[in-house]
């Protein structure tokens, strides 16, 4: 008999999605603004989207900067490099701080202080000051990181690879939309009657101000847990307050979270590359105009609308025949034939063909982003920010590599280089076969003989004194609801249920 | 998206393929039939917006005065001066006019007239020039729209008589004041979120 999931405890009522016995909701429903549920979705999606367009705010605008502030193509280069590097660590950072304070605080301070490098971008005055600028705008990126910390706190495991899809989707949108946003807005101000290089200074105050006002809006409304925040629940006792060398040491010497983060270096990162390359590639290679290959470039950050929450939603779909094991495929496979396409867009000599290319490529690989967030809430329970922040940060890694090695100077020609960044996603997701979860198997083998049961793995991050003192209440919960990921054919009771999991 | 991009793309391939049917006009075929000056001195420092740059242009005189009979309008430019193109693909010097970079900024265009010896014009430096290092140059376009003849005030190696314009910077006290209060607002009603929540705390 398939576990029963969806108890109603008595005294529960309160939320208006169906929710399991960690609260969580069990459904997804987009068009809901309930509380605390859908709307951490909504305000975690929105305000990242907004960091996305602060983020890559400058590069449509790039053709009045440079003369502006009388850039080279290496310090252009340079600055788009350092956009994306500054949230390698603040995404480990943030990972961390979401699990000792909780995703509303953590988002929200990180937001109010890097809305402060968005407001001076209207004031730089040299190549290094736009770097600078730049770098530290980059640091909002690690919102991401909070966003599917958040989802993976409110949605249960049925639904989670789609709630963090979505939200990961829709924030990435952010990306694109800034290419078409920042130009109307810098026109407008234009068209009033500044000179300019006076109008674009002006533009950033735009999304300056929406990501201020968002962070306002995370810390009025929104909630950390479906039962409260963490400062609340660390008062009461619900929810035992963490440390941070245990989070942090159980996040790092899990393995999976490793390969994960060289795995997602090699589809976000991937994505980010591209956004900094792909609108020059067609300017160059087809003679476009840049307004037009800017169009085009948009078009593949706009893409994230629905192949990255297809991508959550396809892991939730195969989870619920195959378990885990097809979660970890279907990556596999979505992430390899994003590389194939990737080797064939370097190829390709048309216009037409390379944007059919580009766009069945923007899907792959944005889907293969998807899908590892639907693996990730999985690995560790007790450090769940920690592998979420690796895994995000790892993605940015693969962004500052892949840039440094095939896009910068003249090494390569842009098509060569795309061809060879195909070649290094494929094997770099290769490591993926390696994931192997004792209770539930791994690409090439089913779980464990011994026994092994999802609470043997969910409690071994926990010592002893910890469960003497009850701390791990949250992880058997989880640990409970995380059965759904044996499968359909698992699903008859396998004989080490027999013994009931240790209940203090 | 797809459809429209496809059908984007065919609308850009076709408006290409019917401009490469006027003929491409490569820089290395004109002849320096015009002889331009200006009034800078070498490598002087001119500010946008304020300073004036008054340039002429007529006849080169060494050539036969028939070689004008095409001569319909006359475009004067400034351009950038290699040293300002270092590193900066967006501003390259290729041969063929239609995708040369090097002269982006119009000062003025006129109708030909080969009765004056010279014609010239008071150029107000436009605010929008970046800073950088230029030198001018003005082609002659005959009645179809094609180039057939330049002139600039520099010489082939485009190294000798340029100027510098000194552009501004864009901005302005206010602008900066309101990045400054505004970046002191949000870090403070962080601060300001803090303390209220703490005290919340206390108090339930």
């Amino acid at each position: 008999m398939e576990v029963e999931n969806r108890v109603m405890e008595p005294g529960s009522p309160k939320f208006a999605l169906p929710v399991d016995s960690d609260h969580k909701a069990t459904e997804f429903r987009l068009f809901s603004i309930a509380k605390p549920h859908m709307r951490a979705f909504h305000l975690s999606w929105f305000s990242f989207f907004l960091c996305f367009v602060s983020s890559f705010a400058a590069p449509p605008l790039i053709p009045i900067i440079r003369d502006n502030l009388n850039l080279t193509a290496s310090d252009i280069g340079n600055a788009g490099i350092a956009s994306v590097s500054g949230a390698v660590f603040a995404r480990i950072a943030m990972g961390t701080a979401c699990d000792l304070f909780g995703p509303r605080l953590a988002s929200a301070s990180l937001i109010l202080l890097t809305a402060p490098a968005v407001y001076f971008t209207a004031i730089a005055s040299s190549p290094m000051s736009f770097l600078l600028v730049r770098f530290f705008t980059g640091f909002s990126l690690a919102t991401f990181v909070s966003t599917q910390f958040w989802m993976s706190s409110m949605f249960s495991p049925p639904v989670v690879g789609t709630a963090n899809g979505v939200a990961g989707g829709w924030g990435n949108l952010g990306g694109g939309a800034t290419q078409l946003i920042m130009p109307v807005v810098f026109g407008f101000i234009r068209d009033i009657g500044a000179v300019k290089f006076t109008a674009w200074r002006i533009a950033f105050f735009i999304p300056a101000l929406f990501q201020t006002l968002s962070a306002f809006a995370i810390l009025i409304f929104g909630q950390d847990m479906p039962d409260g925040n963490f400062y609340g629940l660390h008062k009461s006792g619900e929810k035992p307050k963490d440390k941070f060398s245990s989070v942090f040491y159980h996040g790092v010497t899990n393995y999976r979270g490793w390969i994960l983060a060289l795995t997602y270096g090699y589809c976000f990162g991937v994505e980010l590359a591209v956004d900094n390359i792909i609108a020059e590639y067609f300017y160059d290679r087809f003679d476009l105009k840049l307004h037009t290959a800017g169009m085009i470039a948009a078009s593949f950050g706009l893409a994230n609308i629905v192949s990255r929450p297809g991508g959550g939603i396809l892991s939730d779909v195969v989870a619920k025949k195959f378990g885990m094991r097809g979660r970890l495929w279907t990556l596999w496979v979505v992430q390899t034939t994003g590389g194939v396409l990737c080797v064939i867009l370097g190829r390709v000599n048309s216009l037409v063909g390379s944007i059919v290319v580009m766009i069945l490529f923007s899907v792959f690989v944005q889907g293969a982003c998807g899908l590892t967030f639907g693996v990730v809430p999985f690995v560790s329970r007790r450090s769940l920010g920690v592998i979420s922040g690796m895994t995000g940060g790892g993605g940015n890694v693969g962004a500052v590599l892949t840039q440094l090695i095939f896009f910068k100077g003249s090494k390569y020609s842009k098509e060569t280089g795309i061809t060879l960044m195909g070649i290094m996603i494929i094997c770099c997701t290769l490591p993926m076969t390696l994931i192997y979860f004792p209770q539930w198997g791994g690409m090439f083998c089913g779980p464990s003989k011994n026994k092994a049961t999802e609470e043997d793995y969910y409690m071994s991050e926990w010592s002893s004194k910890e469960k003497d003192k009850g701390f791990h209440q949250a992880s058997v919960k989880f640990a409970e609801n995380s059965r759904s990921e044996r499968g359909k054919s698992d699903s008859v009771t396998r004989p080490s249920d027999e013994i009931s999991p240790p209940h203090v | 998206m797809a459809p429209h991009g496809i059908l984007l793309a065919l609308l850009l391939v076709l408006s290409c393929l019917s401009q490469t049917s006027y003929g491409i006009v490569l820089f290395s075929s004109l002849k320096d039939s015009l002889f331009v000056t200006a009034s800078h001195t070498e490598n002087q420092v001119l500010k946008a917006g304020i300073d004036k740059l008054t340039v002429s242009w007529g006849l080169n005189q060494s050539y036969e005065a028939g070689t004008d009979s095409t001569f319909k309008t006359i475009k004067v430019k400034l351009c950038f001066a290699p040293v300002s193109q270092v590193d900066r693909g967006w501003r390259k010097t290729v041969d063929k006019l239609a995708m040369d970079k090097t002269c982006l900024f119009k000062i003025v265009e006129r109708a030909y007239t080969s009765n004056k010896s010279n014609d010239s014009f008071d150029w107000i430096i436009k605010r929008d020039v970046p800073g950088a290092t230029y030198f001018v140059r003005a082609y002659a376009f005959n009645a179809a729209g094609q180039e057939v003849a330049y002139g600039q005030t520099t010489d082939a190696k485009k190294t000798a008589n340029l100027f510098v314009v000194e552009g501004i910077t864009g901005r302005h006290l206010s602008l900066d004041i309101a990045s400054v209060v505004f970046s002191a607002f949000s870090v403070l009603s962080l601060a300001g979120f803090f303390i209220a929540e703490k005290r919340r705390a206390k108090s339930s």
